[in-house]
């Protein structure tokens, strides 16, 4: 096992990996910037070194300095997290050149499986269904509209080297193809500086559904069953569940063969995340996959009782995968919300700042999964990502129920955070009843917002009566008026009287 | 002692006279006139327990830019601003200020990356005076007042702190 371990990452990924190290027995080594010296990764840390300047590309971007601090605190592995330089080829590649084991698959992996269009190629290589469309970008318009006609439409255009929607268009029929053809691929040549475009068909309303596989270095793959991210906001997940409302039995082990398939193919080893998207039905199309740890496996970990990042680190040590089987069934439901210091009611506007009170919420069926305490001042400098609640139980009803029990508990005064979006989501008629797909909350959040439930008017008096209370106690009465608490200072009292002579 | 709350939610805008009176360890608590039924503490230094005609409530509460509170409970959330009556000399310079001279406050922590007008500029209502940029998102902040920029603190490149004073505009 190993001496040390390097956490190349901060935040609440930082947390749970150390905490992992430390149930392993393993010294943990952290890295901050100038912004992070009091975040809760340095604070829990075993060891921790200061890599540098608040922007990332200076401080956890830079290869170099991790590899220095690795060697100067004789750490023999690095767990990269998620972001930051966990798909960076170049850090395992760094890796290796120092004699250091990089906790995910090799950069060669990294590099077949990562990218798009070499993760498809390898898809269709490996009988894993794929988006119906072209592998490589045509030049010619009039070639791209014959397939699109022959495929059927509503067909999509993407840029090669896109990214976050831009140059993509929807066409939904030949009419429109031409005007489509000319915005995609000028604005890809805007955007990216290539203007090359390819074809996919276009899903309407799939769902995003992705299979957590772990692999280890002897030859053995396993899945550990599905996560749904259908909610999302401009592709970015926002509540992930398992299992998903849709899966039977044979789907699930449909698509997990088929991301087993694809991990051997690619000579995958680590945990990994093969994400499809499944149409009304019940179709699956590989998307890409996420050669590292995922933002939702804690999803996983609550449905399968395993520990995903120790089993990591025992198969980067080179340990066997401790099961039988391939494929699993999960026990209960679980559900991950994403709790970020942005202000729903502010077009989701950054709201960094300083955490003044807190309550967390606990009891039976919740995990709390954070970097933030109270005191500490959000740096704006990163992904204001606060904490991740998760709750679990034996039904999704009951998961729910948990879930907006526990989000009523939590409190985080003194920043905004997007609370109230996830109450909306959880009382939604559609989320219950389990209809959602990709575009559903974007759907959603263009409709007008439900009015929210009113206070009651004995929580009125109770608010009137507690913020009065509250500026009778602060020091130097901050309600514009004397302090009760305290005799009023002789030094005010002299002051005041001086004011009054003033006064004509 | 006496309170004016004023109280902003989405049921709308109210008016509460608070009277906190204090009684051995506890307190004596009339609202809008009427003695009522209420046991109110600090519990941790931001949260205050109400039990009201045995209802209990508790309250976390934030300071805003502006001076008031910011409440919250459950899914509930309360604006207020508390003024004690008495206080006639605060109560006189607020209502100076709220006419007179204004201070343009940072409403978030960031960095001032570009300032649109100059010491002396006369400036419209609404018109944008600096930008200031967090977590990669630019805001323009604007003028709540026509008038004249007195002064400008703000300097371009210069982290802020949500409150901090960036101008005045008189």
């Amino acid at each position: 096992m190993f001496r040390k371990i390097l956490i190349a990452n901060r935040g609440e990924i930082a947390v749970r990996i150390l905490r992992a190290c430390r149930e392993m027995g393993i010294p943990s080594v952290c890295v901050f910037s100038e912004v992070d010296r009091s975040s809760l990764h340095v604070r829990l840390a075993d060891e921790a070194y200061f890599i540098g300047p608040a922007p990332s590309r200076e401080s956890y971007l830079r290869i170099d300095k991790l590899i220095d601090v690795a060697r100067r605190s004789g750490s023999n592995a690095i767990h990269p997290g998620y972001g930051f330089l966990a798909e960076n080829p170049a850090l395992p590649r760094a890796c290796a050149d120092a004699g250091i084991t990089f906790i995910g698959p090799s950069a060669e992996t990294m590099e077949t499986m990562g990218s798009k269009i070499a993760g498809k190629q390898l898809a269709r290589r490996s009988d894993v269904p794929t988006v119906p469309g072209t592998d490589d970008p045509i030049e010619n318009p009039n070639d791209v509209q014959s397939l699109a006609r022959a495929m059927g439409y509503p067909v999509v255009l993407k840029a090669v080297a896109g990214g976050g929607g831009k140059g993509m268009r929807v066409v939904p029929n030949d009419e429109a193809f031409s005007a489509c053809w000319r915005d995609a691929s000028s604005e890809a040549l805007n955007a990216f500086g290539d203007s090359r475009v390819f074809l996919e068909k276009y899903l309407e309303a799939p769902r995003h559904i992705e299979i957590q596989i772990l692999a280890d270095s002897h030859g053995r793959v396993v899945s550990l069953g599905e996560r749904e991210c259908s909610v999302q906001r401009r592709h970015q997940k926002v509540i992930e569940e398992a299992p998903s409302t849709i899966m039977t039995p044979d789907l699930r082990r449909k698509m997990g063969e088929a991301a087993v398939r694809l991990a051997r193919a690619g000579g995958y080893v680590n945990a990994g995340t093969v994400e499809f998207l499944v149409d009304a039905r019940l179709n699956f199309y590989f998307l890409e996959v996420n050669t590292r740890l995922q933002v939702e496996h804690p999803v996983t970990e609550q449905v399968t009782g395993l520990d995903l990042v120790k089993l990591q680190i025992a198969i980067a040590a080179g340990h066997r995968l401790p099961f039988a089987w391939e494929t699993i069934t999960p026990r209960g439901h679980a559900m991950e919300v994403r709790l970020y210091a942005e202000d729903p009611d502010n077009n989701f506007f950054p709201c960094p700042g300083k955490i003044v009170a807190r309550r967390i919420a606990t009891g039976p069926g919740i995990r709390l999964d954070e970097g933030v305490y109270r005191g500490w001042t959000v740096p704006l400098e990163y992904d204001p990502l606060l904490s991740k609640l998760i709750a679990w139980g034996n039904s999704r009803e009951e998961t729910i129920a948990r879930l907006r029990r526990a989000l009523d508990e939590y409190t985080i005064s003194g920043i905004r955070t997007n609370v109230s979006l996830f109450r909306r989501i959880l009382a939604e008629p559609e989320f219950l009843a389990g209809e959602i797909h990709t575009k559903w909350l974007d759907q959603l959040l263009a409709r007008p917002r439900p009015p929210l439930v009113p206070p009651g008017p004995g929580t009125q008096a109770a608010a009137a009566i507690a913020a009065a209370y509250w500026a009778s106690i602060q020091p130097g009465g901050a309600a514009n008026g004397p302090s009760p608490a305290a005799e009023p200072s002789r030094w005010k009292l002299e002051g005041r009287r001086s004011q009054l002579d003033r006064q004509p | 002692m006496k309170f004016e709350v004023y109280l902003d939610s989405v049921t709308g805008k109210s008016k509460h006279l608070v009277e906190l009176e204090k009684n051995g360890s506890s307190y004596k608590v009339s609202l809008d006139g009427q003695g009522v039924d209420a046991d109110v503490i600090l519990t941790t230094p931001n949260a205050v327990s109400v039990i009201l005609n045995g209802a209990a409530f508790e309250f976390h509460i934030a300071p805003t830019p502006d001076g008031a509170y910011r409440l919250q409970t459950g899914p509930h959330e309360f604006h207020a601003e508390v003024r004690d009556p008495r206080s006639w000399l605060a109560r006189k310079q607020r209502a100076l200020e709220a006419e007179g001279r204004q201070q343009i406050l940072a409403p978030m922590p960031g960095k001032v990356i570009r300032l649109l007008v100059k010491v002396g500029d006369e400036v419209e209502a609404g018109q944008g005076l600096i930008v200031v940029e967090a977590m990669k998102m630019q805001n323009e902040i604007r003028s709540p007042k026509k008038g004249k920029v007195e002064r400008l603190q703000a300097k371009e490149g210069q982290p802020v702190n949500a409150g901090d004073i960036l101008a005045w505009v008189d």
